[in-house]
């Protein structure tokens, strides 16, 4: 294989895939979804869960725990007029005012007063997980009996076991946001590099040069790779710090890509011209992305029917290891995975050569 | 020497036989038309002879090397202009030349003097999109020769195009040839065929019906005769075959009664249209 031709291909197709609108459009879809969820969901992307701005006027033990909480960042304020001030301008969720003697009243049971600031611009749940956090630790400090003694039962046993239990909402919207890219790759960009020098007959050019079939494939591939990686680097940069283990996310991206890639070609191979690949990429798209669902994980039924699509595997992959957890269960998806893009590669070949 | 040598070529689709076992020799230097109308197989014999597509049985050799064994190697050796304006409309000429050199692992610096030949040198910025197709096919006849090819095949390479930019295409045709570039050309034009071509071979049906320079195939199909329209409106034709036809055409001549003279010489279509059949149009 000569490798000057193959950079040659994808030279081209870089360069001119910039200027193609449609295939502009499926590139940059995934980083517009990205910073979508951004503006929507502001913090969303922040590893501590929660920023707490805090005066602590008589170095209260209350504040010690609070900084020992996971997830938990606390930002010290000079003074009580000032904490309001400082949650609004680093948007933290909220404030805590902690008064000189706070510990002592305490222990004297004085009722001692607690001045808390809520953030009405975060979420909702955010508000809650951090009244609901403060209760918990000033019932702790105080050391005052729950009223109840709580059971909690785990439903979903198959997610702790996976690790998942400690997922963020991040870790759990990034392998979307990665799916997407993945599925615009398999779905609109390698099938449209393709066709696009079919319907042009622009591959009959190509066909008459020095580039062979597998050399232009290979080009085609690499473009769609080059493309592929740079968006799901981009996504990786802008959720740095939801990512728990950085060689085995990238190792499952490897993977993934590959994948797609492989379905790209066969898609490329199979449809004749644009309108077939717009009209039969949305349905592959949905198929492709379909695993990566919410609702995997909550509706029983619809995680089966997943499992026989190859990116339940990879989307579940992605979670694991963007989460960190390395269990002999990742391996097996990564292996399920890897057998696919094996198959779709043959299936890609044989397509190919079936239309020379 | 042979530039191209083709032995009971054919070329079967879904059991169509597109090209029927046809044999034919092109020496180097030549310019050899390849006439047919649509569907005759003109296209798929350059696919093959090309290597883009191998034959289904039968072979050739073309600037020395085996079409079914060694395309790879075949490939920087020729040229091809499609029958279709295939270029890379979003890209401007210059790109589009630099790909071909890329591809052919050739200098860059040798794109202007390709611009230059076929005239495109001050618009080669412009994107292809923008072209006339003209231009268009100038820039394809460019990319074709960019790589210094033995054999260039055109297919069609004046297709729809005004007759000025058609002579202009002419012109190129006839300067590569003077180069010592082979030439392969298929037309639909028989006038373009008998200007440019020292041989042509008719395909009809997929097979090779009659293959000579133009001068032989309109002698032996045409009539020789003479044909004189008098200036009473009356029409005499003379053979010239004839013991008395000298006589017969001074003695007109000198009686002054001769609105207008022409021979009645064949043309390339009259023989087209003799030997496949049916005219090169339809």
């Amino acid at each position: 294989m000569n490798l000057n031709v193959v950079s040659a291909i994808t030279r081209k197709d870089v360069v001119d895939a910039i200027r193609h609108r449609y295939l502009l459009t499926a590139l940059v879809t995934p980083l517009f979804v990205a910073l979508l969820f951004r503006v929507l969901l502001p913090g969303v992307n922040d590893n501590k869960l929660l920023t707490i701005v805090v005066h602590d006027a008589g170095s209260s033990g209350l504040v010690t725990e609070l900084r020992k909480t996971p997830q938990i960042s606390v930002v010290s304020a000079d003074s009580a007029d000032a904490t309001g001030r400082e949650v609004k301008r680093i948007r933290a969720i909220g404030g805590l005012v902690v008064p000189a003697g706070f510990d002592a009243d305490l222990a004297a049971n004085k009722q001692p007063e607690l001045t808390l600031y809520v953030n009405n611009q975060k979420t909702i749940f955010e508000q809650a997980a951090f009244r609901r956090l403060l209760d918990q630790l000033v019932r702790s400090f105080a050391k005052q009996p729950e009223p109840a003694r709580l059971v909690w039962v785990d439903i979903d046993k198959a997610a702790s076991d996976r690790g998942l239990g400690g997922t963020t909402l991040n870790q759990m919207l990034l392998p979307l946001l990665l799916i997407l890219t993945f599925g615009m790759t398999g779905a609109f960009v390698v099938p449209l590099l393709i066709v696009e020098e079919k319907e042009k007959r622009t591959l009959d050019f190509l066909l008459s040069s020095p580039a062979s079939l597998s050399e232009i494939i290979a080009g085609k591939a690499l473009t769609g790779v080059v493309y592929t990686v740079l968006i799901a680097g981009l996504l990786l940069g802008i959720n740095r710090h939801s990512i728990q283990n950085w060689p085995l996310t990238s190792l499952t991206i490897l993977v993934g890509l590959l994948f797609v890639v492989g379905v790209g070609l066969v898609i490329g191979s199979v449809l004749k011209n644009t309108m077939q690949v717009n009209t039969w990429a949305g349905l592959v798209l949905i198929l492709l992305l379909a695993p990566s669902f919410p609702l995997v994980g909550i509706i029983g039924w619809f995680e089966k029917a997943m499992r026989i699509i190859p990116t339940y595997y990879l989307s579940e992959a992605l979670k694991m290891s963007i989460a960190g957890t390395i269990s002999s269960q990742l391996w097996v998806y990564l292996a399920v995975l890897l057998v696919c893009t094996v198959i779709v590669f043959f299936a890609a070949v044989w397509a190919l050569h079936r239309r020379n | 020497m042979r530039a191209i040598e083709v032995e009971n070529l054919s070329r079967a689709f879904n059991g169509l036989r597109a090209v029927d076992d046809i044999s034919f020799a092109v020496d180097a230097g030549e310019i050899f038309g390849f006439l047919g109308h649509n569907g005759a197989g003109k296209t798929t014999t350059i696919r093959m002879l090309s290597g883009q597509l191998l034959p289904s049985s039968g072979g050739g050799r073309v600037a020395g090397c085996d079409i079914v064994a060694e395309q790879q190697r075949l490939k920087p050796l020729i040229g091809v202009v499609s029958e279709h304006q295939n270029l890379y409309e979003r890209m401007s000429g210059r790109e589009n030349l630099e790909f071909a050199a890329r591809l052919y692992g050739i200098d860059l610096q040798r794109i202007d003097a390709a611009l230059k030949q076929v005239d495109l040198l001050d618009r080669a910025q412009d994107k292809v999109q923008n072209y006339s197709n003209g231009m268009k096919q100038r820039l394809l006849i460019a990319r074709s020769i960019l790589h210094g090819p033995r054999i260039i095949f055109l297919d069609e390479p004046t297709r729809g195009l005004d007759p000025i930019v058609g002579r202009e295409i002419r012109r190129l045709i006839v300067d590569m040839s003077k180069q010592g570039v082979t030439i392969f050309l298929t037309t639909h034009y028989m006038d373009e065929a008998d200007q440019l071509c020292d041989r042509v071979a008719f395909l009809s049906e997929g097979r090779i019906v009659a293959l000579d320079t133009p001068d032989n195939l309109k002698t032996a199909h045409g009539q020789h005769q003479v044909n004189v329209t008098l200036d009473n409106g009356e029409c005499v034709s003379i053979a010239l075959d004839g013991a008395d036809a000298g006589k017969e055409l001074q003695q007109l001549l000198s009686n002054g009664q001769v609105r207008t003279l022409h021979s009645a010489e064949a043309t390339l279509e009259d023989v087209f249209v003799q030997l496949a059949g049916r005219r090169l149009s339809e």
